[in-house]
């Protein structure tokens, strides 16, 4: 039994040990019973109102709407896996690579911006050269901006927070009045502590983001270019002691894949080189300071690439250490194009002679194995 | 992904590319013949023969496809598919074949053969497109 049909199968993504037939069976049978479920009882909804028409229970709130709601919602998630697994069965990956890249072939906003023809999965560079440097060209955006961040801990530390002062009036009032609830007392402890490590920790964003400064990054071209040197010019605001700036050009690889239900990303830094770097001094909140250095981009680097699961990303980074505060990293996203040494692939003699004579095929294995 | 009987006579599958190198600069011409054998020309319900590129390793596989042909029995002469033939197509300039540390880029012409009641045929040439090097060497 176990080998005609196996309980517990792996999968990851896209990827998975069984047969990816049964698998979009097992898909379209789930489908399918949420499509009939959601029809069949949607329509005894709305034929029992038809038939009995009762406006008391269609009145605006959580009753008849709701069930309506739901049962809508079964109907449009069933029809469209259904559909999405129907069309995914009946063409192979290819065709259906082919359908979505003649459909991005007809993306009328790109067709706007002016970008080089051909070089496909390498991202725009529409976004780094919208904005003019003041020593260079451009001026580099951040590569995550700190503001929503910033947000995002300030939203939960007043939820987490408030929600505290709640239990903790809560809890004192019990105490009080002599009816502690021992058990909201001690699980109050630990809520507590996580709202002051929430208020500490925002604290200290708010304290690293104004006190700190900001940090421009400015280039002289862009997209880059491997081969070729550039400039890049660094401006650092604030009222500090440095104890070190560096600024690094960094390569990351990045893989998101799904495991179970989670969405993973990672991240590997592939290549990194120090572009400069300045030691112990202080910055006045009149005068930034400001350096500039050589950029080269090494001949055969990789260059930039997006797709939907996988990215190589280049990025100018300043890493600094600064008196009375915690290190800081600040990214900056570039755009590296194929460079002229990797395009061409060297021809060795042996290759250009048999290139010369007549004509023979390579052939390759000729069995069925499936992709 | 094919499921089929396991005893049943595999077709044969082949993919030539003329001339001698499997490493192509950008924008170079790839010519390439292919060929489906052993087969009752009846049984094919289609072939498809598409240069792509797909991703490796810890992330999903991303497919790119560059080149796709799509043929019916009804486009061929006699309905048969069988005979020999040939794709040409200019390579883009990226992406590049890459290997790096947990993502890996390759390229490679793909024949797919699609039979009637017995699911889909695969075989795959892989070549190289670009020259970035395993490693990149940091610039001192």
């Amino acid at each position: 039994m176990a080998r005609l049909f196996r309980f517990l199968e792996k999968k990851r993504g896209q990827r998975r040990t069984g047969s990816n037939l049964m698998g979009s069976v097992g898909e379209a049978i789930f489908c399918g019973a949420l499509f009939l479920l959601g029809m069949l009882a949607l329509t005894a909804l709305v034929a029992a109102q038809v038939v009995r028409y009762d406006p008391q229970s269609l009145a605006i709130g959580l009753g008849w709407w709701l069930v309506f709601l739901v049962l809508s919602s079964f109907v449009v998630i069933g029809g469209v896996g259904l559909i999405r697994t129907a069309l995914r069965v009946g063409a192979s990956a290819e065709r259906r690579g082919a359908m979505a890249r003649q459909a991005s072939e007809l993306d009328i906003v790109h067709e706007a911006v002016p970008r080089p023809k051909n070089y496909p999965t390498v991202p725009p560079f529409d976004g780094l050269t919208n904005s003019p440097g003041v020593e260079l060209a451009y001026r580099l955006p951040p590569s995550s901006t700190p503001g929503w961040r910033l947000l995002a801990t300030t939203l939960f530390t007043l939820a987490w927070n408030g929600v505290a002062c709640v239990l903790a009036v809560w809890t004192v009032q019990g105490h009080l009045a002599r009816q502690p609830d021992w058990f909201l007392t001690i699980f109050l402890f630990p809520f507590l502590a996580i709202g002051v490590w929430s208020i500490r920790y925002l604290l200290l964003q708010i304290w690293l983001h104004t006190g700190m400064g900001m940090t421009t990054v400015e280039i002289s071209d862009c997209p880059l270019v491997p081969g070729q040197s550039y400039q890049v010019a660094i401006a650092q605001h604030g009222h500090i002691s440095v104890k070190s700036l560096e600024l690094w050009l960094v390569c990351e690889e990045e893989a998101t894949y799904r495991q179970g239900t989670d969405i993973r990303t990672e991240v590997r830094r592939v290549f990194e080189q120090q572009l400069w770097s300045h030691r112990d001094f202080r910055i006045e909140p009149i005068e930034p300071f400001q350096a500039s250095a050589a950029l080269p981009i090494p001949a055969t680097a990789m260059h930039s690439f997006h797709s939907a699961h996988n990215s190589v990303n280049w990025q100018l980074v300043v890493r600094g250490e600064v008196s009375h505060w915690p290190p800081f990293e600040r990214g900056f996203s570039i755009v590296v194009y194929p460079g002229e040494a990797t395009l061409r692939v060297e021809v060795s003699a042996n290759v250009a002679r048999n290139a010369l004579r007549p004509q023979h095929s390579v052939t390759g294995a000729t069995t069925g194995a499936t992709a | 992904m094919s499921d089929r009987p396991a005893d049943s006579a595999e077709p044969l599958l082949s993919i030539c590319l003329v001339g001698s190198k499997r490493s192509f600069s950008a924008g170079d011409e790839l010519v390439c013949e292919y060929q489906v054998d052993a087969v009752d020309p009846a049984d094919i319900q289609a072939v498809e023969v598409s240069v792509v590129w797909y991703t490796e390793g810890k992330g999903e596989e991303d497919l790119g496809v560059h080149y796709f042909e799509r043929r019916l029995p009804a486009d061929a002469e006699d309905g048969d598919l069988r005979p020999m033939r040939r794709l040409r197509t200019r390579l883009p300039n990226s992406p590049l074949s890459y290997s790096g540390a947990i993502l890996a880029i390759r390229w490679c012409v793909r024949l797919r053969l699609f039979l009637r009641r017995r699911g889909d045929f695969v075989m795959e040439y892989p070549f190289t497109l670009g020259a970035v090097p395993i490693r990149v060497p940091a610039v001192a």
